[in-house]
Parts: C-alpha cells; structure tokens; sequence
C-alpha cells in the first residue's frame, strides 16, 4: 500500500515543485517524478501479487467514517499503466519539436492528472470519486485549452459537460448515503435492497458517469475535444481520463448494486456498448480528418468495455471481468501510440485531413508504423493485447446458440476498426504529388509513438501472469 | 407552533424554487445575474433555517458573494452584442422536465423517513479527533484527504484560469465612495475572518468561511489600487496558493512515514496540526479566490 | 418534522431539475454556468435536508457540502474565464 502512496504523491509533489521553483529543465525533473511514480506502481503490483488485496483507513478511523483506500489487482494494474504512459507521454512531450510551446503550462497540470487518477484508482468512497473527478475534468479541461483558441469552445463544452455530469453523479450518491447511511463502497455492497431509492440513485450515477467516459449515446463531446487538443494531451484523455468513470461504474454495478437491478441493467449497457461500437466505428470510416478519426475510434472502443460490463452483470461470469480490464490497459496502450503517431503526422504536415497523409512511409515511416501496430491491437489482430481481451470477451460468446448475436455483433465491430485503421495507413502508402524530404528531427518523438505500440503486443507474451492476476481477483 | 413553521418552509421553498425558474427564463442575462444572486441569499436563510450555520456562512461569502462576483465581471468583460439570446421555449424539454419532476421527487420523499446516517459515529469519534467542532472535524479530521484534494481543485482552477491569458480585469478609476469604504472594509474583513478562523475549531466557521471573507478583502483592497495585480512572477504569492495542499500533503506524507499511518494524526499533536493546515489553506483559498476574481497579471505590464 | 423534510426535499429535486432544464434551454455559456450552479444547489439542499433528520445534525453531510460549495466556486470561475475567453477569440 506504501508504494501505491508513494507512486500517488510522487506527481502530486512535481507538480507543486515546478509551479514553485520554476527551474529552467522542467522535463528532467518531470521524467525523474515519472520514473519514481513508475517504480512505486510496479512495487505495489508485486505487493498485490505477494500478499493480496490491502486495504488502508485513512486517518486511522474506523470504517464508515474514514475515507478507505483499496488497492486491489486491478487497480494495482492500472496504477502502473496509468505511470508507463504517463511517462511515454512525458518523455513525448520533452522531446517532440512540435510541443515547444505548450511545455511550460503542460508540466504541473499533467503531474497533477496522474496523482489524481492515482488518487482515484485507490479510493473505494463515493465522495471521495466526486472530488478526484472534478479535479480529473478541471485538469483535462485546462490541458486541452492549451492548444490555443480553436480549442477554447471544445474546450468550454467539455468543462460544462464535465460539471453537469458531476452534479447528477452527485445527486445519486447523496440519495444512497441517505438510504443506506455510508459512503463506502464495501459496506453499500453488504447493504442495498431493490428499492426505489437505490434504483433511481444508481441510475442518476451512472448516467452522470456515462457521460464523462463519452459511453455512448452520451459520447458527443469527446471527438471535439480530445481532436482538438495538443497530442500528448489527446494520448492521456483518450488512455486514461475516460478510463476512470468506467472504473467507478464497474465496482458500483459489480459490487454495489443489487443483482435484482444489475442483471436488467447489463443488458442495457451492453445494448448500448453494442451501438458504441457500431456509431463509432461507422463514424471514424467516414470523418475526412485524421485525429477526429482516432477519437471516435476511442468512442468505439470504449464500446468494448461497456460491452464486456454489461455482459458480465447479465450473465453474472465473473470471468469477464478478465476480459473488460484488458481491453481497458490494451485500448490504453494502442491509443497513446495511435495518438502520438497521428500528432506528429498531423504537426509536421501542417494538415488535419486523412489525405494529407500520402507518401508517409517515405517520410514518416516509424510514425505510420507505430499506428499500423496500435492499429492491429485495437483490430485485435494476434498475438496482440487487444486480442486476448477480445478472445476472453468472445468464448462465453459461441458456448450458446442464444449468445451468438453478441458475437456477431462483435465480428461486425472488428470489421469496422480494420477498415478505419486501413483507411489510415492505406493512405501512406500511395504515392505522394509533392516530393516529400524524410523529416530527421522528430526522430525521437516516433521511436516513442511505436514504444506502446510494441508494449501492448508484448502484453501477449505475458499474457499467462496477466490472466492468472485478473484469476485472483476475480475468486 | 408546527403549522407556522410549515407555512414558512412552505413560502421559502417556494420563493426559492420561483426564484431559480426566473432566473433560468427571464429574457436578459444581466436580470439573470441579479435574480441569481438574490437566489444565493434565500438560499443561505434556507441553511440557518435547516440548522446549518456553517453553510449559511459559507454560502453567503462563496455562493453569493464570490459567485455573484465572477459572473458580473464575466458580464463585463463580454461585449453586449456576443449575449445569445435564448432559444424559443421548447415544450419537449418542459414535458420531459415535469416527467423526470414526478419520478424524481417520489424517490426523494421516502428519504426523509430513512434516518441512516453517520451522526452516532462521528460523535464518539469526536474526543479523538482534537476539535469541539464536528463539521470542523471531518473537514480537517475524518475525511481531511477530501479537503486536501480540494485545495489541489482550487489551485487547479487558478492553473487553468492563468495560461488562457486573459487580459487582467478592467479596472477603472475607485468610486470615491468604495475608496472611503474600501479603508475600512479591508481591515474589518481580515479581523471577521481571522475570528471565523480561530472560531472553527469550536463552532460554526473555519478555513473556507474565513478564506472567503479575507478574499472579499483582498478584491476590495484590489478594486482601490491599494495592492497591486497578482501576478505569478512573484515568489510569494506563487508560496502562498501553494502553502495550504503543499503542507497538508507533507503532513500526510509524514504521518504515513513516522507515524501510524496516511493522515493519522498523534494524539496529542492533532489540535495544533489542525490549527496550522486550517492556517495555511485560509490563507491558499483567500489568495487564490481574489487572484481568480481579479485574473492574472501579465507579465508585461 | 417530516413534512417540512419532504418538502425540502422535493424543492431540492425541483431546484436540480430547473437547472438541468435551464442547461438545456439556454444556450449562452454563462447562463449555462449560472443554471449548472442551480443544479448544485438542488443537490445541496438535499444534502442539508437530510443531515436534519435526526435531533442532532448530520456533521457529515454539512461538511460535504461545504466542499461541494468550494469545488463549485473553482469550478464556475474557471468555466466563466474559459467563456469570456472563448467568445473574445471568436472576434
């Protein structure tokens, strides 16, 4: 539990170190944070491993008084996704020519994203998730202002957008605490009954929730934003932020509520994952611009979860829950690349549009190859990351007759994200009427758009570890 | 006796709910602004009479007075033609209103009735937690890491706020009225709020209450030209929006480290810790609340 | 008692309704802040009501509120910087 404090606080004190000192190489001291925060996160998954889920009361009170913290595989797993691709991200950032300009705002409130994301992974209270979200929406809101004017009313939207989820999170969290008298997600487990008040204060929070993770039909505000903000940002919104109501939904729907309501309303959400993946891959075929392209494929994906969750509340297969938190650290891994790939593309050619993009594989080889390999994980090409996840989301599947429309669905899903990744690097390939130079600088910054890329494939090779991990937790 | 008293909910319920329906269908933003405002002082009796002196206080200096604040600078700093004119009423969002009305308010109702809560634990933890105050205590105690994260949600907002790059808040020449008052106003907020402050630790205030007042002093003292504009070129300001969430987090650090554990309070050092942290985040909130009212100083200038 | 409860707590629901319902309605950014904190007040007068059910009030519940009440300052000022900024940029 100390090393996941520590991996929390690490960021937290960067930050406040760089506001306060503003030393002139900011990015040394912000890669040594990340690679501290990383350590940390790496010792306590081993901790997790060792010696099983730890729970920590905070200020030592008792438990429905104190806030808890929780460290569990599964957040265990995302604490150190949520340090390598920050670190990635980081480093991207120091070292792309394209992102001189924002350097100096984007240092404290990165750092201050990853403490609370960290902030949040841990906590199990209620309210608790209220505040680590508001700062998760004022720290994205702030970091994708700093693409400049065009990105203010993207921006402003998201902030409101942001708000009023919070509020209606809000409300739904305050009706159970007057029900049920805790905040505490472990003690609500043990307490809530199928009545009125539970069922409109769960879905008040999950509708609050849905619409900061962009689930769709609530997804409307994520491709204006996360396109028009500068690329390392894009990468962490896309992996991470819409990561954590996903987060809060699982454990309130797995754990929380009650399964006279979760059953009916796993077919909902997996409904609505369904038509996520459908809308989104449909609309990533058809936008003309590049990172709008890679931002409804994140409306897609996130379809894959929501899919996954909602097929695990229905059925009640714990086995699922294998299959929604790989996608979730494989989508992580995919995205931070594609983004990456797909801003140093779109920074060095000036140009938003897909076919800005012909005769990239003369200029730009490593970034069309980092998004080519991205692009087979999210395909959920073997032996990838996104395969195993998708392997695990489709056996309970093709056991029953009655399930194969979900599979169908699926394979349809997968069609779409081959045809949109195709669509991009398609496009690299063809012959390009101006004569393009190889760009030299920049050089860096691709070699670390393909470092996920080449993570989330490795996640095949340690598969077995990362099954039997999800297989402790989920007995 | 009881019959009256549910006259007057009745009548601040209502005031309050025709209130807020003004303020969101009246035709001119500004007579939304003054309705809003108005609405966030019915609101502060609302939680005297609810029993909730903290509040009320706290409403009154953030919810009106800062609030109020910001949305007529904001009203200001807009050029008259860019206010959009409101959309014709739509009769689909009043039906789907009045649906979600009736469903809403009959699973709120049953509420009342469901007295599940942690009044009984708090109480017996209160001779452990270093303060007489219980709102106090699970400020700074019970649930301190919610207000820690808290302060990081206000300095977050000044980030955000500080590299828009606005231009500072058009000041003009004081009104020599508000110059005369401002000598007087200034002093006075600082002695209510270090009042409120050393208060908190025994009954209704502390460091948001107090915070908010000393900021309302630091705008005034700034609308006279008595201090000049923040700007985060200075070492000391940039030390004290940091103080607060900065010491705060040391302090859990090393009650993690040396003590019993992440924000566990010795026994015997807990009032006085509590005391220094509520310090040092009144001071954090006074000076990030005014330097988000008055907006940033450029550098240039 | 109860009654006066339930009524303030219906006014609560109300109050996040017309806010909800004047976010919807409004499409002028600071009258969407203005409706957003209406909702915020919806939610805290639900909050306030049921901290009094008991003969002692809930401290709970109160000092929820007053980090809602700060979350929702930082919050608006931000947003209503992030408006003025947005709609000088259009000129």
């Amino acid at each position: 539990m100390n090393a996941a404090l520590v991996s929390m606080v690490v960021p937290f004190f960067a930050a406040m170190l760089v506001l306060m000192w503003r030393p002139q190489q900011q990015s040394w001291l912000v890669i040594v944070a990340s690679i501290v925060s990383l350590l940390a996160a790496m010792m306590a998954l081993l901790s997790v491993i060792d010696s099983g889920p730890q729970s920590l009361n905070l200020g030592g009170w008792e438990s429905p008084l104190a806030i808890r913290f929780q460290l569990m595989p599964v957040n265990a797993l995302l604490i150190v996704t949520t340090a390598v691709i920050h670190l990635i991200v980081v480093c991207f950032a120091a070292s792309s020519h394209h992102c001189q300009s924002i350097k100096q705002a984007f240092w404290p409130l990165a750092l201050l994203l990853h403490g609370s994301l960290v902030a949040l992974w841990l906590s199990m209270d209620l309210f608790n998730w209220y505040v680590t979200l508001e700062l998760l929406g004022l720290a994205a809101v702030s970091l994708v202002t700093l693409a400049g004017h065009k990105a203010l009313r993207a921006a402003l939207d998201y902030l409101l957008l942001s708000l009023f989820a919070s509020l209606t999170y809000l409300l739904g969290v305050v009706m159970l605490y007057g029900q049920y008298g805790t905040l505490d997600i472990a003690l609500l487990a043990t307490l809530t009954e199928a009545d009125r008040v539970t069922q409109t204060a769960l879905l008040l929070i999950s509708a609050g929730l849905m619409l900061k993770a962009a689930l769709w039909p609530l997804h409307l505000w994520l491709p204006a934003a996360h396109s028009s903000a500068p690329t390392p940002v894009s990468a962490l919104l896309s992996a991470l932020v819409v990561k954590a109501p996903l987060f809060i939904l699982w454990l309130l729907w797995s754990r929380v509520a009650p399964s006279e309501l979760a059953v009916p309303m796993g077919f909902w959400l997996a409904l609505l994952g369904g038509g996520a993946l459908m809308i989104g891959g449909w609309s990533a075929c058809r936008t003309p611009h590049l990172k709008t392209l890679v931002a409804y494929s994140t409306v897609a994906q996130l379809g894959y979860g929501l899919l996954a969750l909602g097929l695990l509340l229905h059925w009640q297969l714990n086995d699922l829950q294998a299959a929604l938190w790989l996608f979730v650290v494989a989508h992580a891994l995919a995205k931070t690349s594609m983004f990456l790939a797909a801003g140093e593309i779109q920074a060095s050619t000036g140009k938003k549009r897909l076919n800005s993009l012909r005769g990239m594989t003369l200029t730009m080889p490593v970034a069309l190859f980092a998004f080519a390999v991205a692009g087979g994980s999210l395909i959920g090409l073997p032996p990838s990351g996104g395969f195993i996840a998708k392997w695990l989301l489709i056996q309970p599947m093709l056991i029953e007759p009655a399930h194969w429309p979900w599979a169908l669905l699926v394979i349809i899903a997968t069609l779409l994200s081959a045809a949109y990744v195709f669509r991009v690097v398609s496009q690299g390939f063809r012959q390009s009427s101006v004569s393009a130079t190889a760009t030299e600088h920049g050089k860096s910054a691709q070699w670390l758009a393909l470092l996920p890329a080449i993570l989330v494939w490795l996640m095949a090779l340690f598969s077995e570890p990362l099954l039997q991990l999800m297989d402790v937790f989920s007995a | 006796m009881a019959a009256s008293e549910l006259i007057l909910d009745l009548i601040l319920c209502l005031v309050l709910l025709s209130l807020a329906v003004a303020v969101v269908e009246v035709k001119r933003l500004y007579d939304s602004i003054i309705l809003f405002i108005a609405f966030g002082l019915i609101l502060s009796i609302t939680w005297a009479r609810l029993g909730a002196p903290d509040l009320a206080l706290a409403e009154a200096a953030i919810g009106a007075g800062i609030t109020g604040v910001l949305l007529m600078a904001a009203y200001a700093n807009l050029a008259p033609k860019k206010h959009l004119q409101n959309s014709h009423r739509s009769w689909l969002a009043v039906g789907f209103s009045l649906a979600a009305m009736v469903w809403l308010v009959l699973s709120l109702i049953p509420l009342a009735d469901s007295p599940e809560s942690l009044v009984a634990v708090a109480e017996q933890a209160m001779a452990d937690s270093g303060v007489t105050h219980p709102v106090t205590a699970v400020l700074l105690n019970f649930r301190a890491w919610d207000t820690l994260l808290e302060l990081v949600v206000l300095l977050l907002a000044l980030l955000g706020m500080q590299q828009l790059r606005l231009p500072s808040l058009k000041i003009a020449y004081p009104w020599p009225l508000l110059n005369a008052w401002g000598r007087y106003l200034a002093p006075l907020t600082i002695v209510i709020g270090g009042y409120l402050l050393w208060r908190g630790s025994s009954g209704p205030g502390g460091a948001f209450q107090s915070g908010a007042l000393l900021a309302a002093g630091l705008i005034v003292l700034r609308l006279n030209h008595v201090i000049p504009g923040l700007s985060w070129q200075h070492a000391w300001l940039r030390c004290s929006v940091l103080c607060g969430a900065g010491f705060f987090l040391i302090i859990a650090c090393l009650t993690a480290w040396l003590g019993q554990g992440w924000l566990d309070y010795p026994a015997s050092y807990s009032a006085s810790l509590i005391f220094i942290i509520e310090f040092l985040a009144t001071i954090s909130i006074a000076v990030t609340l005014a330097w988000l009212v008055t907006g940033q100083q450029e550098a240039a200038s | 008692m109860t009654l006066s409860l339930q009524l303030f707590l219906a006014s609560g629901g109300i109050l996040w309704l017309t806010g909800l319902y004047g976010l919807w309605r409004n499409s002028d950014p600071i009258r969407r802040i203005i409706s957003l904190n209406i909702m915020g007040s919806g939610v805290f007068l639900v909050m306030v009501t049921l901290a009094r059910r008991e003969t002692s009030t809930d401290p709970v519940l109160h000092a929820l509120v007053v980090t809602g009440l700060v979350v929702a300052v930082s919050a608006t000022a931000f947003a209503l910087r992030l408006a003025v900024a947005s709609q000088q940029e259009k000129r």
